[in-house]
């Protein structure tokens, strides 16, 4: 089946609020002793919401951040890094919105009758 | 996925640090309390911090199959097992038969430290929450029918 612009925005937005739940779990627990941050890899995780199966639930699923340096306490949350993630995640929401926005409004225009009447 | 959504998890995490900073400002408060002989002394609480629910504790690489962890709660209080400060000091009321004084174990400069941590995690949970609302607000306003 083809893919419509519903379904793609509508994965992006998911995927999106996946990671905005992720981002903000993560500064929840910024102090939480054996915290580890986790994350969903974007690409992988959007395509499992568009049905593609050949991406394993492993390789879209939750999981570690590898870069994130552990701490006394076994916490390697970066508040710094987290932040400008859920600035980018932010941005990037507000831009499939927009691009959605846009494209349900193009669809509204063609359905609308032809108000010059010809 | 999480069953709990981003405010519900800036909220976990808005209260948790409020608690731990209740409790850095109670041993703040009793930094010089001094106790008689034979008492117990004031002991700096410590608030004890954990993912909630609790992961399985599996470390391969990915996490829970039951979806991760959705905030922050604050599961325990214990009292810091520090040398509790004695001071020389035999004209006080409250002094043993060797004229020391026993004080509280708070450590000022440690409470400090950690009230600044406290509320850079608490700063950066409201941004998040602020974030959230804009992005919410944006999406809402997009798809008002004009």
């Amino acid at each position: 089946m083809q893919l419509g612009f519903l379904d793609f925005y509508g994965g992006v937005l998911n995927v999106r609020q996946d990671r905005a739940d992720l981002i903000a779990n993560n500064i929840a627990n910024a102090d939480t002793p054996n915290y580890r941050a986790v994350d969903v890899p974007f690409t992988a995780a959007l395509q499992s919401q568009l049905g593609d199966t050949s991406v394993s639930p492993q390789e879209s699923g939750t999981q570690y951040r590898a870069d994130g340096i552990v701490g006394l306490n076994g916490n390697d949350v970066s508040l710094d890094a987290e932040r400008v993630e859920a600035a980018a995640n932010g941005e990037q929401t507000q831009a499939a919105t927009v691009f959605l926005h846009q494209s349900t409004a193009d669809l509204v225009t063609a359905l609308r009758p032809n108000p010059g009447g010809i | 996925m999480s069953n709990m959504d981003i405010f519900g998890i800036v909220g976990s995490a808005l209260d948790a640090q409020n608690q731990r900073m209740g409790a850095i400002a109670s041993n703040l408060a009793n930094v010089d309390s001094i106790t008689p002989p034979g008492q117990q002394p004031y002991r700096a609480h410590e608030v004890v911090f954990s993912a909630a629910p609790v992961a399985d504790g599996e470390d391969d690489g990915t996490a829970s199959a039951s979806g991760p962890d959705a905030g922050v709660q604050v599961v325990d209080t214990v009292q810091s097992n520090a040398e509790p400060v004695r001071k020389y000091d035999p004209s006080s009321p409250d002094a043993d038969s060797t004229g020391y004084v026993t004080g509280s174990n708070v450590s000022q400069a440690e409470q400090m430290v950690d009230l600044i941590d406290s509320s850079n995690s608490y700063s950066a949970s409201v941004a998040v929450l602020q974030q959230a609302s804009r992005v919410d607000q944006q999406i809402i306003s997009s798809f008002q029918v004009t």
